[in-house]
């Protein structure tokens, strides 16, 4: 049989940047479904079907592997997402529970199991106040859970607006406004009301699963990416606003003002948003990833255009699950991969 | 939906008898019991329009790979036919003769759906299919045939239980009181061919009073059973089959063994009345109307079903939204409807009264097993109880203190999200309530799904539901155990308190359902 | 009660087992993948209900397999044998996973229900595509067992 793939980096005449392999994690026995920084950018935890949790941090030039985090799962960790302190890591498991996890020196803990989701965990995200921690499950629900002062968790909130599986969630980065998509091609907003929780925004507009939304540094905009191949950029309209865009019982409104497609063949399972520059990057079952930048328009906020300015063609050997720009270094983001690894890349100006 | 597309079917290699699987769309889905829920039922209401419940019955469910059952087959060997795809997507068999025989569709029953651990949603169309007022109608219309033919022996005693939470949320839609609109109710029922319309709040006593010497019962066990304790309340058929389903030993055994007010109703009818009226459990055809989908369920349970008599102790569930149907198809209102007293299960002709017991819409377990405790525990008259609210409304306690005894905790918890944090703390040896309130719908049995929503007019959902609640308890309430009818009944018809017709009769058990492990049937 | 799943299907003729060339067992050359390649390694997978393989069944043919190995890319219609059958999302699987288990890791595999052949065929193939849903079936072991059978080569005969 052939061997791996030749690497290709690929040049965009216009952009004059390329994203290039700075350095290959390995460790992971099997697929490596997600990676996630910690806040401050120092370590790096990713997750595998081979049940464990990796943390990863900085040794000298060289990123190694720091701690391996066994026996809290029996089968694969889908994903993990660090607490906005970095003193809590939760992993999102297909055993149906969430593990948090706290970090005292160097060590982690387990310090709870959260049950109660009727099957796979897909994903968990931590609000900004890190009071609250949203999961979502193939059990077609997105749960709420609060943390209270004597670390326990208490369920706040169970909905159950999606109609198929939820891949993601996310919350927004300043508000406690919660994000979630999946396998019935929409993307849906929640918000607390009154005694509950409950979903103010339904967004349609894809074709296909939704695999995974980020907010943009301010949170006025989410991207969102699809099985359908394509990533959308979607505006929030709050009320009152100058547009005139109708919005009712004084919540705002999401519209989606940019579809970025033709860069992906397959799937994108990831997209991030950097929060030190005005950068895109995703990631899909072609084995590539793609990085995109705004371009400057006379109507920026209702129609934006975004370019492509980097691509690598098979950045790894197999389907790429994740990626993540690093919140402290400019140009630094990690990616995970079917094929077992962890890469770190460094996006650099063209000579 | 491909049209009139044959495929041969060789039927050479077959066997008589094989079991093989076979799958049924369940229709239109809801979410049924503490399943969770965005919204208090808001969001369910909107997903089943009146108009959904009432069209498309078919008494067949069609296929999907949503619900897999196994059923068992007959095949005749040695025939060759081709199976055609109607442009309506039914199939229609070709014997080699030309003959066509439309094929049957595989059909769910309610039984079906509560031995099944695949989902723990249920399907509004099985529901609606074999528990709607038009099981009702096809009784009252064989009973007037029935009386033309001239042949009254083969009617049935048709009797009507109304729940107070049922009858609030029809007050509300029609500006009436809770006892006007019983009397209404009743007038109407009667006019369609009902013979008796009881109100299910008799039958509560019964599951008031022995829920709270269960509660002694179990206190006093404590000691020698660990699990006596927390007594977690069994009104409530969502919570139920969610806890049978999906906690199965770990939880079933904290349920309180006493009837709900609707099958406690149901042992009055079938067995009482019956024997009053002279006839078997079977010629009493026995309805009842309630604030909830998930009854439906809980009358279908093989626990309160007669093999003797192969009949129901309910035999039919209708929803207060599917009454206002009724009222809508007879062109009726209930505000300019005529009122007719209620009839009492003694059958001595004095109207029975309108009366409700202590504690929020849901029942008032709490309110009447921490009165009952403290008086028999702590030797203490408690005439207040106070609430505190905690996380959100939905999940408040109670604390009965006395000096020299241990405090006793009560907890309401009602919506999924609190009933989780109750269970895992059973699961975790955290709980420290010793008995818990639960009841699936956010805001308990009055914000039930089967309730009438809001039709707009300026009134929120929020609203009606504010007017539900006021209107619920606008009615004096009683002492269970100072109900000199009640009396009568334990002693004349049970033998006593604590007889063994008693405990048969009041009370029932649970069943673990057993993941299934076929691989035929998982969902992935 | 008439069951509506395939009691009596229509029993296709296998093909022949293909003739292998010489420099196939060359282990030095290194020879692409094409249709009849990959064919081979799915006609054998036997029906989930029936004693038959799905080549037998005629559930796949080699006009429903397209390889393009400088592409990486395998795809694969397959056709069941009613168009409500029960059965087509486990058979849909036990093709991915043989595939996934016999081609190296570098293809990138559609497995898909032939268009207009069955009733939830948009369903299937998005659950069948998904492949997150498909690696958690692979952990219940319930199902992989099933699979499993599915993928043992019976004696042919």
């Amino acid at each position: 049989m052939t061997g791996a793939r030749k690497l290709l980096v690929h040049h965009l005449k216009n952009s004059m940047q390329s994203l290039q392999e700075a350095q290959k994690l390995s460790g992971h026995t099997e697929r490596v479904w997600c990676v996630s920084w910690n806040p401050s950018g120092t370590l790096l935890a990713s997750c595998s079907s081979d049940k464990t949790i990796r943390i990863w941090g900085k040794e000298g030039e060289n990123w190694v592997c720091k701690s391996v985090l066994t026996d809290a799962h029996t089968r694969t960790v889908r994903s993990v997402s660090w607490s906005p302190c970095g003193q809590y890591l939760a992993a999102a498991s297909f055993d149906a529970t969430t593990s948090v996890w706290s970090r005292k020196g160097g060590e982690f803990e387990c310090l709870a199991t959260l049950e109660g989701h009727e099957n796979e965990v897909k994903s968990s995200s931590w609000a900004c106040t890190g009071s609250l921690l949203a999961t979502c499950s193939r059990d077609k629900s997105v749960w709420i859970w609060e943390v209270t002062a004597d670390e326990e968790f208490e369920c706040a909130s169970v909905m159950s607006t999606h109609t198929q599986d939820v891949k993601r969630v996310k919350w927004h980065p300043t508000k406690e406004l919660l994000a979630s998509c999946g396998y019935d091609d929409t993307v849906r907003l929640y918000r607390e009301e009154s005694d509950d929780w409950e979903c103010c925004n339904t967004l349609k507009g894809h074709s296909s699963t939704v695999w995974a939304l980020d907010f943009n540094q301010t949170g006025n905009r989410l991207a969102t990416c699809s099985a359908d191949c394509s990533l959308k950029i979607w505006q929030e309209y709050e009320p009152g606003n100058a547009e005139g865009v109708n919005t009712t019982d004084n919540i705002s409104v999401w519209k989606c003002v940019c579809t970025v497609s033709g860069f992906h063949e397959r799937p994108i399972y990831d997209v991030s948003w950097s929060t030190l520059e005005d950068l895109l990057v995703t990631a899909g079952g072609d084995d590539s990833l793609c990085v995109y930048r705004e371009v400057l328009t006379a109507d920026a906020k209702n129609s934006p255009k975004f370019e492509m300015v980097a691509r690598v063609r098979g950045a790894h050997a197999e389907d790429i699950n994740s990626v993540v720009w690093s919140p402290s270094e400019k140009g630094l983001l990690a990616s995970a991969s079917d094929d077992g690894d962890v890469k770190l890349w460094k996006l650099l100006q063209e000579a | 939906m491909p049209v009139n597309r044959s495929r041969n079917l060789n039927k050479q290699v077959s066997g008589p008898l094989r079991t093989i699987s076979s799958q049924a769309r369940l229709g239109q889905e809801r979410f049924r019991g503490p399943r969770p829920r965005s919204s208090p039922c808001l969001a369910m209401a909107s997903q089943f329009s009146g108009a959904l419940q009432l069209t498309d019955l078919d008494d067949f469910i069609t296929p999907s790979q949503e619900c897999i059952k196994p059923v068992q087959i007959d095949r005749t060997p040695g025939k060759v036919g081709k199976i055609r795809v109607e442009d309506d997507g039914s199939y229609t068999e070709i014997s080699q003769s030309g003959e066509e025989v439309k094929l049957k569709k595989a059909k769910i029953t309610l039984n079906d759906c509560l031995a099944c651990s695949g989902c723990i949603t249920s399907a509004e169309s099985v529901l609606i299919s074999q528990q709607s007022q038009d099981e009702l109608y096809r009784v009252l219309h064989e009973n007037a045939a029935h009386a033309e033919t001239g042949d009254p022996s083969q009617e049935k005693v048709v009797v009507v239980s109304v729940s107070p939470q049922a009858r609030a949320s029809l007050a509300a839609k029609f500006k009436l009181s809770s006892e006007t609109a019983g009397k209404k109710l009743t007038a109407f029922f009667k006019r369609l061919g009902v013979h008796y319309v009881f109100d299910t709040t008799f039958a509560r006593n019964f599951s008031l009073i022995e829920s709270c010497h269960e509660f002694i019962r179990r206190y006093q066990a404590l000691e020698t059973d660990k699990k006596s304790l927390p007594m977690l309340a069994s009104a409530c058929p969502g919570w139920i089959c969610y806890a049978e389903k999906t906690h199965g030993s770990y939880i079933l055994p904290y349920i309180s063994t006493s009837k709900s007010p609707q099958q406690v109703m149901g042992s009055i009818v079938k067995d009482y009345l019956a024997q009053r009226l002279g006839k078997t459990a079977d010629s009493v055809y026995h309805v009842t109307v309630m604030p909830c989908f998930d009854k439906k369920l809980e009358a279908s349970r093989a626990d309160f079903f007669s093999e003797v008599y192969q009949t129901r102790d309910v035999d039919c569930v209708i929803t207060s939204g599917e009454v206002e149907k009724m009222l809508e198809k007879e062109g009726s209102s209930l505000t300019d409807a005529e009122e007719m007293d209620l009839d009492s299960v003694f059958l001595h002709g004095t109207p029975e009264p309108t009366y409700s017991h202590r504690g929020g819409g849901s029942g008032g377990y709490l309110e009447h097993i921490a009165i009952h405790a403290a008086s028999v525990l702590h030797g203490h008259k408690v005439d207040d109880l106070q609430y505190k609210v905690l996380r959100n409304q939905d999940f408040q306690e109670v604390t009965v203190e006395a000096e020299g005894k241990p405090p006793l905790k009560f907890a309401i918890a009602y919506g999924f999200r609190n009933i989780q944090n109750i269970v895992q703390r059973i699961k975790r040896n955290k709980c420290t309530y010793h008995f818990v309130e639960i009841m699936a719908c956010p805001s308990g049995c009055s914000n039930g799904g089967g309730q009438i929503r809001s039709g707009g007019e300026g009134e929120s959902q929020k609203e009606r539901l504010q007017s539900v609640e006021e209107i619920y308890k606008g009615v004096p309430v009683v002492d269970p155990f100072q109900q000199r009818q009640v009396e009568e009944l334990y002693a004349q018809w049970l033998g006593g308190r604590d007889s063994d017709m008693a405990k048969r009769l009041l009370h029932t058990q649970y069943h673990e359902i057993e993941k299934s492990t076929s691989a035929l049937t998982i969902k992935w | 009660m008439v069951s509506l799943d395939n009691a009596n299907p229509v029993v296709f003729l296998r093909r022949k087992e293909r003739h292998v060339l010489p420099e196939e067992e060359d282990d030095d050359v290194t020879d692409k993948f094409d249709s009849r390649e990959v064919f081979d390694l799915i006609r054998v997978i036997n029906d989930p209900e029936h004693p038959l393989t799905l080549e037998e069944l005629n559930v796949v043919e080699e006009s429903n397999v397209k390889v393009d190995d400088d592409a990486n890319a395998v795809y694969i219609l397959f056709t069941p044998t009613i168009p409500h059958c029960s059965m087509a999302t486990l058979i849909g699987l036990s093709i991915r996973v043989k595939l996934l288990r016999a081609l190296p890791s570098r293809f990138k595999v559609d497995v898909k229900i032939s268009p207009g052949t069955h009733d939830s065929e948009h369903a299937v193939n998005k659950q069948l595509a998904d492949k997150e849903r498909v690696a958690a079936a692979l952990e219940n072991s319930h199902l992989l067992e099933v699979v499993n059978q599915c993928l043992v080569r019976r004696a042919t005969g």
